[in-house]
C-alpha cells in the first residue's frame, strides 16, 4: 500500500530546475533509501515531502504529492509536519534539557499537558530511540552536552514523541562515527515496524544495509528504483552501476 | 623606495596601531579624571537627596535625578516593546520585498537624524499638536522615537544570533512559526535584547536636545507627581548651571556632571556584566 505517492513533481530554486517530473511512491512500513551524487535533488525531494523547502523564498514547485490520498500542498503545514517528521544531517538539539527537548513539541501541539503524561512520553520516546539507558539519570542536563551520536538519537526521540506516520532522514549519519552510525541504522530498522521511512544518504553501503527499496537520483532525475537487493546485484541502468560500484560520484 | 625588512615593518605598524588605540583612550581617561578631581568634593548624601537652594548655587540635585530617571524609564517602557515587535516582524516574518527594504533603509537613516531635530519634532507633535504640554510623557515619547531605530537594530542582531537551525528543528516538528519564536527564538535572544536595552537607557540618559523643548524645566520647586508634570533633568540642568547662572560654584557643576557620568557608566557596566553572565550560561 502506498503511503506517499508523488506525481509529476518538479522543483525549482530561483527558476532553475533541480528536480524534474518525478514519479515515485513510498510503500507503508518500508525504508526507501535515496542515493545519488551531490546536486541530484535528493535533499530537495525530501524537504518537499514535509514542505520545509517552502520556507525558502526562492523555491517553487509543480506537481502533486499525496500522503494517504491527501494532497500535501493543500494541507495545513503544521499538521503535515506533525505527520511527517524529519531528522537533519547535523543533530540539532534545541538549547534546553534532554527532557524539555522531547516534551517541547508534544506540549506545543497540545498532545500532553500533565506531568505524568510527559514523563511517560519522554521515557517511551527515549527507549524507542535506544537512548534511555544512557541518559535516564540526567534527563535535566542540557541536550547539547551529549555526544554527536547521542544527540542524533535524542533528535529521533524528539520526532517519535509526536508520533508521526512518516520519518524523513536527511543523511543522518554524515557526521557520525561508525559505531554511532550502526546504532542509528539499528533504530531505523526497528522503527519501520511502526513508521514509513525515507532515507537520503551519501553512503551507498548504508543504503544496501538498511533499504528495502533504493532509488538512484542523478542531476534532478530518477534514474532507477528497485528492491535494494536487486539493484545492488543487477542494476538495469549503466549509470546506476557506475555509481554503486564507485566508478563516479 | 628602499624595501623595509619584515621585522622592522612589523615593529612600525605595531607601534602605529598601538598609539592609535592609546589616543582613543586618553580623552575618555582625561574627562573622567577632570570630572572626578573637580566634582568629587561636591558629592555628599545631601547633594544627592535634597532640593537645590540659593538659585541652584547650593543644595542638591534630587529633582534632576528623579526627573531624568522618570523620563528615561517611561521612554524605554514605550520603545522596548514596540522595537522588539518590529524587530521580530522584520527578522522572522517579513518577506524580502521592496517594502521591507524601504523599511530597513528608513530605520538605518532614522538613527542618523540629529537629536535636536527629534526635539523639535517632539515639540511640534507631542507638546503642541497632542497638547501633552512640556511634560515627562512628551519628553519620554520623543526619546522613545529617537531610540526606536537603535532598539530595533540591536534586537534584530540578537534575534539573528539565534542559529537558524533551531527554527528549522522546531518547525519540522509541526510547531507553528509563532510558537517557535515564542519558545525557542525569543528566550535565546532575550539576553542580547536586554543588554541592548540597558545600553539604550545609558545613551538616552545623557541626551539634552530632545528633552530641552519637550520635558525639561529650568527650575521646579517640587518633585514630579504625575507624568504630565514638567521636570528638571540632569543633562539640561548641567547645561543651565554651566552657562546661565553667574557665580555658580565649580564643584557643583562638576559634581552634577559626575553624577550623570556615573549613571551612564554604571548602566554600561551592568550591560557588560549581564552580557558576560549570559554568555557563560549560553548553551550553544
Amino acid at each position: 500500500m502506498d503511503k506517499i505517492k508523488v506525481e509529476n513533481l518538479s522543483c525549482f530554486y530561483g527558476g532553475q530546475c533541480v528536480l524534474e517530473s518525478l514519479d515515485i511512491n513510498v510503500v507503508k512500513n518500508e525504508i526507501l533509501t535515496i542515493i545519488g551524487p551531490a546536486n541530484s535533488g535528493k535533499t530537495t525531494f525530501l524537504r518537499t515531502l514535509n514542505r520545509m523547502s517552502d520556507l525558502n523564498t526562492s523555491y517553487s514547485r509543480k506537481g502533486t504529492v499525496y500522503l494517504d490520498d491527501e494532497n500535501i500542498f493543500n494541507m495545513n503545514m503544521e499538521k503535515l509536519r506533525k505527520r511527517v517528521g524529519m531528522l537533519f544531517a547535523m543533530p540539532i538539539p534545541l538549547p534546553m534539557t534532554i527532557y524539555e527537548n522531547i516534551v517541547y513539541a508534544p506540549k506545543r501541539l497540545g498532545l500532553v499537558s500533565k506531568k505524568n503524561e510527559m514523563d511517560a512520553v519522554v521515557e517511551q520516546a527515549l527507549k524507542d530511540a535506544s537512548l534511555w539507558d544512557e541518559v535516564k539519570d540526567r534527563l535535566n542536563s542540557s541536550g547539547m552536552k551529549l555526544s554527536g551520536g547521542q544527540q542524533q538519537r535524542l533528535c529521533i526521540a524528539r520526532i517519535l514523541a509526536i508520533n508521526p506516520e512518516v520519518i524523513l532522514f536527511d543523511e543522518p549519519c554524515s557526521g557520525l562515527d561508525p559505531i554511532s552510525t550502526a546504532k542509528v541504522e539499528e533504530s531505523m530498522i526497528e522503527l519501520k515496524e511502526k513508521y514509513t521511512i525515507v532515507l537520503v544518504t551519501n553512503n551507498v553501503k548504508q543504503a544496501s544495509r538498511v533499504g528495502d527499496r533504493t532509488a538512484f537520483f542523478l542531476m534532478g532525475k530518477l534514474v532507477e528504483i528497485d528492491k535494494t537487493g536487486t539493484m545492488f546485484v543487477s542494476p538495469k541502468q549503466k549509470q546506476t552501476e557506475d555509481y554503486i560500484t564507485g566508478r563516479f560520484g | 623606495m628602499f624595501k623595509l625588512n619584515p621585522k622592522l615593518s612589523q615593529k612600525i605598524s605595531y607601534s602605529i596601531l598601538f598609539c592609535a588605540t592609546i589616543l582613543a583612550i586618553i580623552p575618555v581617561a582625561v574627562i573622567i579624571f577632570i570630572i572626578i578631581k573637580n566634582g568629587a568634593s561636591a558629592i555628599t548624601w545631601e547633594f544627592l537627596t535634597s532640593m537645590p537652594k540659593n538659585g541652584m548655587r547650593g543644595g542638591g540635585i534630587l529633582p534632576a535625578i528623579i526627573g531624568t530617571l522618570s523620563i528615561v524609564m517611561c521612554a524605554i517602557a514605550v520603545t522596548l516593546p514596540i522595537g522588539v515587535c518590529a524587530a521580530i516582524y522584520l527578522n522572522e516574518y517579513a518577506k524580502d520585498n521592496l517594502l521591507t527594504r524601504i523599511i530597513k533603509l528608513a530605520i538605518v537613516n532614522l538613527a542618523g537624524v540629529p537629536s535636536v531635530v527629534y526635539g523639535l519634532f517632539g515639540l511640534g507633535i507631542f507638546v503642541m499638536f497632542l497638547k501633552l504640554g512640556v511634560s515627562i510623557i512628551a519628553g519620554a515619547l520623543t526619546l522613545a522615537i529617537m531610540e526606536l531605530p537603535v532598539i530595533i537594530t540591536t534586537a534584530r542582531g540578537a534575534l539573528n544570533s539565534v542559529p537558524y537551525s533551531f527554527r528549522e528543528a522546531s518547525l519540522s516538528l509541526g510547531v507553528s512559526r509563532w510558537q517557535t519564536i515564542r519558545h525557542v527564538v525569543l528566550p535565546n535572544a532575550l539576553p542580547g535584547i536586554l543588554t541592548g536595552a540597558i545600553l539604550s537607557i545609558a545613551r538616552i540618559s545623557g541626551e539634552t536636545a530632545p528633552i530641552m523643548f519637550t520635558a525639561a524645566a529650568f527650575y521646579v520647586p517640587h518633585l514630579p507627581t504625575s507624568a504630565f508634570d514638567q521636570v528638571m533633568a540632569l543633562p539640561y540642568h548641567l547645561y543651565i548651571i554651566s552657562t546661565q547662572i553667574p557665580g555658580m560654584p565649580k564643584n557643583i557643576i562638576f559634581g552634577t556632571a559626575l553624577v550623570l557620568l556615573m549613571m551612564v557608566l554604571s548602566m554600561s557596566l551592568i550591560a557588560i556584566i549581564a552580557r558576560i553572565y549570559f554568555r557563560k550560561r549560553r548553551k550553544w
